[in-house]
């Protein structure tokens, strides 16, 4: 018992030496942006897709910022997915389209298997660009921004991009503003200090942009995956692509405004997670491809944030359990050290990050917010665990791969 | 003491000592202080005109007077609403620009001017300039911005710290200092010694002799490479090690080496290419699309790249070398960037941290 605790210690000691690497990269080290200042080309032709699975109530902000981006207009074809919706998504986008003609090309897909990997991957018949920018429906793309997002692909090296995603609906209540400084850290800090660091920054799938050819190269989407994202990440990096991140490319979005919808989300993420670990991860660390030895240990850490939830939760009990045992050395010292060091520093690293990313933005008094965090984490360790036993328990339960669509909140039509 | 009031008083303490980091934390939480969404710019595109569009705007009444004085050929002093003094100069009086009785060389004032103006030597203008006619600039003057809506020509050792920009030409000479962004809707011409951080122009001249290159000429890309270059969509070649392209050699691949890379004198290359340590391109190297180096870059004579040109640390770019072309614009990006007198690039020129202007070797 001693000596798997011991191992759960030195794991989480490794993430929270990442954790520190990464803020003091962000703080102190050189900071890279090869791509943002590109703001003269012959720019290629882009597809952009919209994910939208009953986005009535958002997906008209989108179409509509989309339609007054300063990308030129002709090399621009705006292709709204349009997933099996039952409420007035199809009316919306064919409106859009009525009025923006040529602009617009709508999918409507009315059957076929659930997910937006799935949905993505049908909507490829529409396709024909070497870019392919891609949004969730809940953003609000600024003017900038296209052009941003496609500069990266005139490196040839480059498969995958992935823009910064910033919080709108922020000062709803404490869970967005807690989603909120989470974002930041995860952004501002961890996605910049991957790309300052040559390691593997992650294609979200939103605010994001593929190659086609290296979409093509990896097998086009995969839709058994709960994260696409993830998936492509992994793929392009097996294959010699990069995805590079760019900090300055922000876009907003819609964070979840009940802790019930945000459980949902972080499961699925969770699930998507863990999937991509156990397809890719022992591959990643050991095969034969393209990635380098750096790419390889950063993107197999990437790959474990989730499972650490379960793991700092053994931790916990290990801990209790040998300190009530009386078998540790030291006479429980070394379960007492087990349980503080991972409670205090540990999480301490995660809180140093986010207060960086905060320092970063400028922003001085939602720091404050910084102690509530705790509460964040406390709800994420459980439900990623949950997650983590339920993927478990399917082959027994016969659990079938199910899609949670994140609910939206907005008002304003 | 009884035990149960210490052990109150005990639980009472760790409580507070509990809640103490929360307070603030509740109080943000209440007040909303610093509840909005970052501050994303949604209108923000980039331009390089950005503040030349808002100075134009701030200064629009202005140049409704600047009309009336023309017309009547006079002066015309006045306070604009945010409280900045100006100068209308109705005919090219450079006397008023400076205080009368003043011994220093500094402009507190926003002149506008409506004709042809000549600046006297070593001037600091504080505030913003605008010229309707051409605007020839003395020696050593030093300008906080200017918008010209013809031609403006800064005279040698001169700086200007934040931004210009020109309806036509904007000549530098040598030796000058262009701190921010300097764009014309026509061409810059800029001369040896010259330090600069962004430039946009449709055409960009480094050194008299490149702008005594027709700039009609037609590009020596031929047409079936001007259509590769277009488009980031062709096969891909990816090196693990060092790659040499040997001189003159055809490659119709984009080529992407995660070492170094040097490319022989006459070679041309139909897609992009991509090197993560030093990139080498020898002499009359022709690049249909992209030039990227993770590292430094070193582009020799009389290369012409059609794509963006990109390196993450230094670029040295040798005399004659083209980027781009009128119909193709395309950018030129480095932190610190050194460029032959010689060298044309049409479109954008970008030094984030230094550009130098050298002369030819």
């Amino acid at each position: 018992m001693i000596y798997c605790l011991f191992a759960i210690v030195a794991v989480i000691s490794l993430y929270t030496a990442r954790h520190y690497w990464f803020t003091l990269n962000r703080l102190f080290g050189f900071q890279r942006h090869p791509y943002i200042d590109t703001d003269t080309a012959v720019w290629p032709q882009v597809t952009i897709l919209v994910a939208a699975h009953n986005e009535e109530k958002v997906v008209s902000h989108i179409l509509a910022a989309l339609m007054g981006v300063n990308y030129p207009q002709k090399k621009m074809l705006v292709v709204p997915v349009n997933d099996r919706s039952t409420d007035r998504t199809r009316e919306i986008i064919d409106r859009f389209c009525e009025e923006h003609p040529g602009r617009i090309r709508p999918f409507h897909r009315t059957g076929g298997k659930g997910g937006k990997a799935a949905a993505l991957k049908d909507a490829m018949e529409l396709v024909d660009t070497e870019v392919i920018l891609i949004f969730d429906a809940d953003y609000i793309p600024g003017t900038g921004l296209i052009k941003q997002l496609v500069a990266p692909f005139f490196d040839p090296e480059v498969g995958g991009v992935m823009g910064r995603v910033v919080p709108l609906n922020v000062g709803t209540n404490l869970l967005t503003r807690l989603l909120d400084l989470e974002r930041s850290g995860g952004y501002q800090v961890d996605q910049q200090a991957r790309m300052n660091l040559r390691l593997v920054p992650q294609h979200g799938g939103t605010v994001a942009g593929v190659r086609l050819s290296a979409l093509r190269e990896i097998g086009g989407w995969n839709d058994n995956s709960l994260t696409e994202d993830t998936d492509l990440t992994y793929r392009l990096l097996l294959h010699g692509w990069k995805t590079v991140y760019q900090n300055r490319s922000e876009c907003y979005e819609e964070v979840p405004e009940t802790w019930h919808v945000r459980v949902k989300q972080i499961m699925r993420w969770a699930k998507g997670h863990n999937q991509a670990l156990a397809n890719y991860g022992f591959h990643l660390l050991f095969g034969k491809h393209r990635a380098t030895l750096r790419e390889r240990i950063d993107g197999f850490l990437l790959l474990g944030v989730y499972i650490m939830a379960p793991i700092t939760l053994l931790g916990w009990v290990l801990a209790l359990g040998v300190f009530y045992e009386g078998i540790a050395p030291l006479h429980g010292v070394i379960a007492l050290l087990s349980i503080t060091a991972y409670s205090a520093v540990g999480n301490f690293a995660a809180f140093f990050e986010i207060a960086a990313a905060a320092r970063l933005d400028y922003t001085r008094q939602r720091i404050c917010l910084l102690p509530f965090l705790i509460l964040g984490f406390g709800v994420s360790i459980f439900s990623v665990s949950r997650a983590f036993v339920s993927q478990l328990m399917a082959p027994l339960t016969g659990a079938q791969f199910h899609w949670d669509k994140t609910e939206r909140f907005r008002t304003t039509p | 003491m009884s035990a149960a009031l210490a052990t109150a008083g005990l639980f009472a303490l760790t409580g507070v000592l509990f809640l103490l980091p929360l307070i603030p934390a509740i109080v943000e939480l209440r007040l909303k202080r610093d509840a909005q969404a970052l501050n994303v710019i949604q209108q923000y595109a980039g331009d390089i005109r950005h503040f030349s569009f808002g100075f134009r705007s701030y200064a629009s009444d202005l140049l409704v007077l600047l009309e009336q004085c023309v017309a009547a050929g006079g002066t015309a002093t006045g306070t604009l609403p945010h409280g900045d003094r100006y100068v209308l100069l109705g005919r090219p009086d450079a006397d008023l620009l400076l205080p009368p009785g003043s011994t220093g060389k500094t402009c507190d004032l926003v002149v506008a001017a409506g004709t042809d103006l000549t600046l006297p030597g070593g001037i600091t203008f504080e505030k913003e300039m605008y010229a309707l006619r051409q605007l020839n600039g003395g020696e050593n003057c030093t300008y906080r911005a200017i918008l010209g809506d013809d031609g403006i020509r800064l005279g040698r050792a001169s700086k200007v710290i934040r931004w210009a920009h020109a309806a036509k030409s904007v000549h530098v000479d040598k030796d000058c200092d262009l701190y921010g962004r300097i764009s014309s809707d026509l061409e810059i011409e800029l001369q040896s010694g010259c330090f600069f951080q962004r430039l946009h122009a449709p055409r960009i001249a480094f050194g008299s002799a490149a702008s005594d290159m027709n700039p009609n000429a037609a590009p020596r890309l031929g047409p079936s490479t001007e259509t590769v270059s277009s488009s980031v969509a062709v096969g891909r070649r990816l090196v693990d090690n060092d790659l040499e392209i040997a001189p003159g050699e055809v490659v119709t691949d984009s080529v992407v080496t995660r070492g170094g890379l040097r490319i022989g004198a006459g070679a041309r290359i139909l897609g992009s290419v991509k090197s993560n340590q030093h990139m080498a391109v020898d002499s009359d190297v022709l690049v249909a699309g992209s030039l990227i180096s993770a590292s430094t870059m070193h582009i020799g004579a009389n290369c012409q790249i059609g794509g963006p040109v990109i390196a993450e640390q230094e670029m040295l770019i040798d005399s004659g070398s083209r980027f781009g072309t009128f119909e193709k614009p395309t950018t030129v990006s480095a932190p610190v960037l050194e460029v032959e007198e010689g060298v044309v690039a049409f479109g954008t020129i970008w030094a984030r941290n230094e550009g130098q202007v050298v002369p030819r070797k």
